[in-house]
């Protein structure tokens, strides 16, 4: 009823109630532009020579001429990092989705001895900074020859992820009804059969929002990527580029060309999911 | 339900838990240890007892490094929090067409700060950059500067990059939050005469509250733990003038080889950060048992 009345009404909207309304659209036209804006001008300028980039950092470049990128691409060896990223970003997410849902499992669905104990371990995890270990794991990697080999970024990864994936996906299966697990054990199920074909389907959400936020944080994590990977070979997309930027550090349009091949996926992909990465990224801080 | 034998839970358990132990559990517990050592990185090493921690308190550097975060801590407050939370208003009276306006401000949260502190180096750079680009476009030469080699420029250059990347975020955040506010609650108080603004302070901001909380929350723990941007900019520099705890750890440990040292450092952060957490919590709790008395 209030809903009808509501919807007749609409149209009617007085001119003095318009026009803020259009001043609205009008200033978040103008904030979205301001916020865009450096990219933009990232985009364009990775077209321009560096002439150009100096005399006129405004203008259009004076040709649209794209083998730049193929330039930046090949020169920055920009394909060899980007298949280092997809390789631990991809290791990393399967083990944390595999292990997290595991453990989860473990603690939505079952009593036993030192329960609580563990899951204050596990969520100790959510608190601690990164800062309060990495000093003496970087000397464990040495000492056990992982530094500058791709577990050296898997394994922290790993570690940092779980307890936050662990921790969410406890919270998604504890609102699963006990009946249907009790009906799978009548039925004779295992406790692997139950976890692989009733836990993990059900969980199908959750996975995939721990699974988006744990390949953003590992795609993007730069500080145990610059200590314990000095080979160049195997150096992720934040660390590459970063190698790359000081080699070529006056070769302004290539830099920008990089930048832009970098960047162009990550948003057509966050376009084309959006709705997935808020809520993926939104849960993962919100805790 | 009950296991089929009492180990199933614990071997359920067993992965998580020993990349968890492995990875952070011993290196926790083997980085506070060295902090009451001399070691170097190499080698021997004796324990000085709380010698580096006695230092630690009168490095003139490492409090200067706290003096900076906490004015980044500051700025950021305002440029990703309390900006995102106006952006969430204002796109909360806006009701349609906002998708293209959350996928420009939200793009960069995606990106990796590398990429973005490699671009904002260039945006800020004297030469070509876009900030004295603009400047002199307008007239204002005067104003333009070496933002990043300037000591009195150089840490607000770098919180507003913060700004750019993390407003969008919060205004994420701030804008689902605000969805949840019950329509006739600003119905109510729009029919006893009340305009957007005051709708928006006085009705919407007390009822996301708690979302609000956790932002400031994510924003002061989140710089504290902030790195990327900072040694890609600057590294500290000028003369110290965007020295956070984290680039000064990471050039004691890995730079200076003064292992022990850098450990206190270490030490020491992480408790102010469990501090700030823990004093968030318990401040949450009394509020919230305030509410209940009222």
């Amino acid at each position: 009823m209030t809903k009808e009345i509501y919807l007749q009404r609409r149209p009617k909207i007085a001119l003095h109630q318009r026009v803020p309304r259009l001043l609205v659209t009008l200033g978040l036209s103008l904030i979205a532009l301001i916020y865009a804006f450096p990219l933009l001008w990232m985009t364009v300028s990775g077209l321009k020579t560096n002439q150009q980039i100096f005399r006129e950092p405004f203008a259009l470049p004076e040709t649209l001429d794209f083998s730049i990128w193929v330039e930046a691409w090949q020169v920055g060896n920009i394909g060899q990092y980007a298949l280092n990223s997809a390789i631990t970003t991809s290791v990393t997410v399967v083990v944390i989705l595999f292990a997290g849902s595991a453990a989860a499992f473990a603690f939505s669905r079952y009593q036993f001895r030192g329960r609580g104990a563990l899951m204050g371990l596990l969520s100790l995890g959510l608190l601690l900074p990164l800062q309060s270990y990495f000093i003496a794991q970087s000397t464990m990697f040495n000492a056990l020859y992982i530094t500058n080999t791709r577990f050296a970024l898997i394994i922290p990864y790993i570690a940092m992820g779980l307890p936050l994936a662990t921790y969410l996906l406890t919270v998604y299966l504890k609102a699963l009804p006990d009946e249907l697990f009790e009906a799978a054990r009548m039925e004779g199920a295992s406790d692997f059969m139950i976890y692989r074909l009733i836990a993990m389907p059900l969980l199908k959400p959750g996975l995939a929002t721990v699974g988006i936020f744990s390949a953003l944080t590992s795609w993007n994590e730069f500080l145990l990527a610059l200590l314990y990977i000095q080979d160049d070979a195997l150096k992720t997309i934040p660390t590459g580029l970063l190698a790359f930027s000081s080699r070529y550090v006056t070769d302004y349009g290539l830099l920008f060309a990089a930048l832009t091949i970098v960047t162009l996926p990550m948003i057509i992909i966050y376009i084309a999911f959006n709705k997935q990465i808020v809520e993926g990224l939104t849960a993962g801080s919100l805790k | 339900m009950k296991a089929e034998k009492p180990w199933v839970p614990i071997l359920f358990l067993a992965p998580a838990l020993a990349f968890f132990i492995f990875a952070v559990l011993v290196p926790m517990v083997a980085t506070a240890g060295l902090s009451f050592t001399n070691w170097s990185g190499f080698g021997e090493f004796t324990f000085v007892g709380f010698a580096n921690y006695v230092e630690l308190a009168s490095d003139d550097i490492f409090a200067k490094s706290f003096t900076n975060v906490l004015l980044y801590i500051f700025a950021t407050l305002i440029l990703e929090v309390l900006v995102g939370l106006c952006l969430a208003g204002l796109i909360s009276v806006q009701k349609s067409g906002s998708l293209w306006f959350r996928v420009a401000l939200f793009a960069p949260v995606m990106l990796p700060m590398v990429v973005v502190a490699v671009l904002w180096s260039f945006i800020y750079n004297p030469d070509f950059g876009l900030v004295n680009g603009a400047l002199t476009a307008v007239g204002l030469e005067d104003f333009t500067r070496i933002w990043l080699g300037d000591p009195d420029t150089a840490l607000l250059a770098i919180s507003i990059v913060s700004g750019w990347v993390f407003s969008g975020f919060f205004m994420v955040i701030f804008y689902s939050a605000l969805q949840q506010v019950p329509g006739e609650l600003s119905e109510a108080a729009r029919l006893d005469g009340a305009n957007e603004w005051q709708i928006f302070w006085s009705v919407k901001i007390p009822f996301i509250r708690n979302a609000i909380e956790v932002g400031v929350l994510l924003c002061v723990t989140g710089a504290f733990q902030g790195f990327d941007l900072f040694f890609v900019l600057t590294n500290g520099g000028p003369f110290n003038a965007t020295e956070i705890p984290t680039t000064l750890l990471v050039r004691t440990v890995f730079r200076n080889a003064d292992v022990g040292y850098g450990s206190a450092m270490a030490v020491v952060l992480t408790l102010v950060i469990l501090v700030v957490g823990w004093m968030f919590v318990r401040i949450r709790k009394w509020n919230d048992q305030k509410e209940l008395r009222r």
